[in-house]
């Protein structure tokens, strides 16, 4: 045969696998690139909604009340279906039909979580609810979930109690203890010394302070601002006016408080200096004791679900964390409590972790009953990273599943923590002030300078203030942002625990300690016991 | 006579094989080329507003200057979502300015560019959205090349496309 011919066979034969071959792999790299679009698609509108449940939340101050708290996450869960349309508008979908795709939105907050997800109304038997409810009996809506805490029931001897966890020490306890029902709150702390009271926190003195910031004041047209004291009381602050009046802000609008209050709260809050660090340190003390001396024989395995039985994952298997002889409360040699690796923080984080997994996939295996997509819904493995994020920070987990992308389906997430909220004071949201600048903990240089003070990072933020319907908004704090740890991360130094880093360096350490006490102090708690009924 | 058809076959072949493979690959390659400068150009252009809350016209001069340096013709969608006081609300203790929970209208392309005409700035505020989609008008080497070679490209294809939303996180002013 002449070469011609062999060359027309050769090409016959390899042109067509030649272009069968590149039609396959450009279908993959489409795939692929499709994929990588999706996942930024949705971690953009994650991060829009999360951005939007911020900004609401630190211009409502009620945010901390369960009721408001709902409103802002139902309409941040509407800036992520809104966002979502948006962004995936160009492939054709709309907010409809990506709804379809979506099995779940989980907000994780401070002691527990909401699952935003379609659910069947159910009226009941009684029928003058037909008449009068919104929504039909049978009718699928799109809503939040009941709220489920991270909690996990007790039953040892004489003990049956439900412990609540919280992102941080902070426990909650209630049920029976012996004879004596229990219903306490409190944090868990190590290392604090009170010797004729002077309080003492891993060997640094914790002292009275004097703190205020900044307020718009309205009495004039120029719309003014000054700097006033202040003492944070269950979320809400208090500032002390002319040595004379005490006013609050209440969704961007001043409110004085009556003569006798104002007297009232003037002698226990302002006659000294701010006392809530030290006020912390006390409570956590005693609440610690109580724990131990009570609770101190409880083990892993104690741990029951709701009907009093040994948790097990759906495999019937033994959760981590969750089973063994470790004692949850006990105080470890060389180890604190409120160290990261200590067997509470353990227990916590597996209790934490094991509250989301379950309801999550029950949520998500039910979510075909009301798609109208071919997919099977399925939760996805969770990264450790992604883990480590959620248990650390409140934060939403946004899925997507079931778009077809060429050769596969499509079934992404996307956790955005919410590092801007007045719902936890984590250990990294405490910022020093020193000087006209406010930096992170772990500036370089920073435990040399003088006359250090912390605040809490959303104070940092700018505060709403609605006059005669108008907004103004005011910085609670003048200070700008360090160069080198807010703007830019470049003289920061890294540290794998917050107390180790901070065991040298005892004027940082003061700062520092003090300001995590006065803002845990100062939260909004559910059962506050200094609450004034007036 | 035999051996001469088979030879003109084989260098149509060798022809195609030789010029349009490699020049269908190299247009190829310069399309990828444009749509991640598009792409990259879209993106930065709708961060810059989220984050400043206004639209200037000197950044939307300098984002098509960007994309027209690919040497295509395009076509950009403007797209705002105004966030508006529901009428609807259930109360009046509710703030009007949450987002997610009033309504929005929308203004497309041609209203803002008539607001940038005359102000040279279009502002937004918190909570508003901003969408743009860019998609080719003319016609690429590469989807020339394709058309002569396998007819698929209807009436609305386009080659390169870019799209970049976001909600703006700051009041412009």
């Amino acid at each position: 045969m002449k070469l011609q011919n062999l060359a027309i066979i050769f090409i016959v034969i390899m042109l067509p696998i030649s272009i069968v071959l590149s039609a396959y792999t450009r279908n993959q790299i489409k795939t692929l690139n499709l994929q990588t679009s999706y996942d930024s698609k949705l971690v953009n509108s994650t991060y829009d909604a999360v951005k939007a449940f911020q900004i609401n939340t630190l211009s409502n101050t009620s945010s901390d009340v369960a009721s408001s708290k709902m409103r802002d996450i139902k309409a941040s869960a509407n800036v992520f279906f809104d966002s979502v349309a948006n962004s995936f508008g160009l492939s054709g979908y709309n907010a409809d039909t990506i709804k379809n795709y979506v099995p779940a939105l989980v907000y994780t907050l401070y002691d527990g979580y909401y699952i935003y997800s379609p659910y069947t109304n159910n009226l009941g038997e009684d029928i003058t609810l037909y008449n009068n409810s919104t929504y039909q009996n049978g009718q699928t809506v799109q809503g939040l979930k009941p709220y489920v805490y991270y909690s996990c029931r007790y039953i040892k001897g004489n003990i049956d109690v439900v412990i609540t966890y919280t992102l941080d020490n902070y426990i909650t306890v209630q049920g029976k203890v012996g004879e004596n029902y229990v219903n306490k709150s409190g944090y868990l702390l190590d290392n604090i010394d009170i010797t004729n009271d002077i309080v003492k926190y891993r060997n640094v003195e914790i002292e009275k302070e004097n703190i205020q910031e900044r307020v718009i004041i309205d009495d004039d047209e120029s719309k003014k601002t000054a700097i006033y004291p202040y003492v944070q009381l269950n979320g809400v602050k208090y500032y002390l006016e002319n040595d004379e009046k005490i006013f609050s802000v209440v969704n961007g609008e001043k409110m004085y408080l009556s003569n006798n209050l104002a007297e009232k709260y003037r002698n226990d809050y302002f006659n000294d200096d701010n006392d809530s660090a030290i006020n912390y340190y006390k409570k956590a003390k005693e609440f610690t004791d109580w724990v131990r001396d009570n609770l101190g024989d409880l083990k892993y395995s104690d741990a029951k679900n709701e009907n009093g039985e040994s948790i097990t994952d759906s495999d019937g298997k033994s959760v981590n964390g969750l089973y063994g002889n470790t004692l949850i409360f006990k105080k470890q040699d060389g180890k604190s409590i409120e160290d990261e690796d200590s067997n509470f923080n353990e227990h916590r984080i597996a209790v934490i972790r094991y509250a989301i997994q379950k309801n999550l996939s029950i949520a998500i295996a039910n979510f075909n009953d009301y798609s109208n997509s071919n997919n099977e819904f399925q939760m996805p493995n969770l990264s450790e990273t992604d883990w480590y994020r959620i248990i650390h920070h409140p934060s939403l987990i946004s899925f997507l599943q079931g778009l077809a992308i060429g050769g596969k389906m499509y079934n992404g997430y996307a956790v955005i923590t919410n590092d801007k909220t007045q719902e936890v004071v984590s250990e990294d949201s405490i910022f020093i002030v020193n000087g006209d600048q406010y930096s992170r903990v772990n500036e370089k240089g920073l435990n040399d300078k003088e006359d250090l003070i912390g605040y809490f990072n959303v104070d940092f933020e700018k505060k709403l203030y609605r006059i005669n319907d108008e907004n103004y908004y005011c910085y609670p704090h003048d200070e700008l942002g360090s160069y080198s740890s807010i703007v830019n991360q470049t003289s920061v130094e890294s540290y794998t625990s917050i107390y180790d880093y901070l065991s040298d360096k005892p004027d940082l350490a003061k700062a520092y300690y003090t300001a995590l006490g006065r803002e845990r102090y100062g939260m909004y708690r559910v059962n506050y016991d200094n609450y004034i009924n007036n | 006579m035999e051996n001469s058809t088979i030879t003109v076959i084989a260098i149509i072949l060798a022809a195609i094989l030789m010029f349009v493979f490699p020049l269908m690959t190299l247009s190829d390659t310069s399309d990828d080329v444009s749509q991640l400068t598009v792409q990259t150009a879209t993106s930065e252009f709708v961060d810059n507003i989220k984050k400043t809350g206004k639209l200037t016209e000197e950044n939307y001069g300098k984002f098509i200057e960007e994309i027209s340096a690919t040497g295509n013709a395009y076509d950009v969608e403007l797209k705002a979502k105004i966030l508006d006081e529901n009428i609807a609300k259930k109360s009046d203790k509710v703030s009007k300015d949450k987002i997610g929970e009033n309504q929005s209208y929308d203004v497309y392309t041609t209203q803002i560019l008539d607001v940038l005409e005359k102000d040279h700035v279009y502002t937004l505020k918190e909570g508003d959205t901003i969408s743009v989609s860019v998609k080719n008008t003319n016609t690429t080497i590469s989807q020339q090349l394709k058309n002569f070679l396998y007819k698929v490209t209807g009436n609305n294809s386009y080659q390169i496309t870019a799209d970049a939303s976001g909600m703006v996180t700051t009041n412009g002013n």
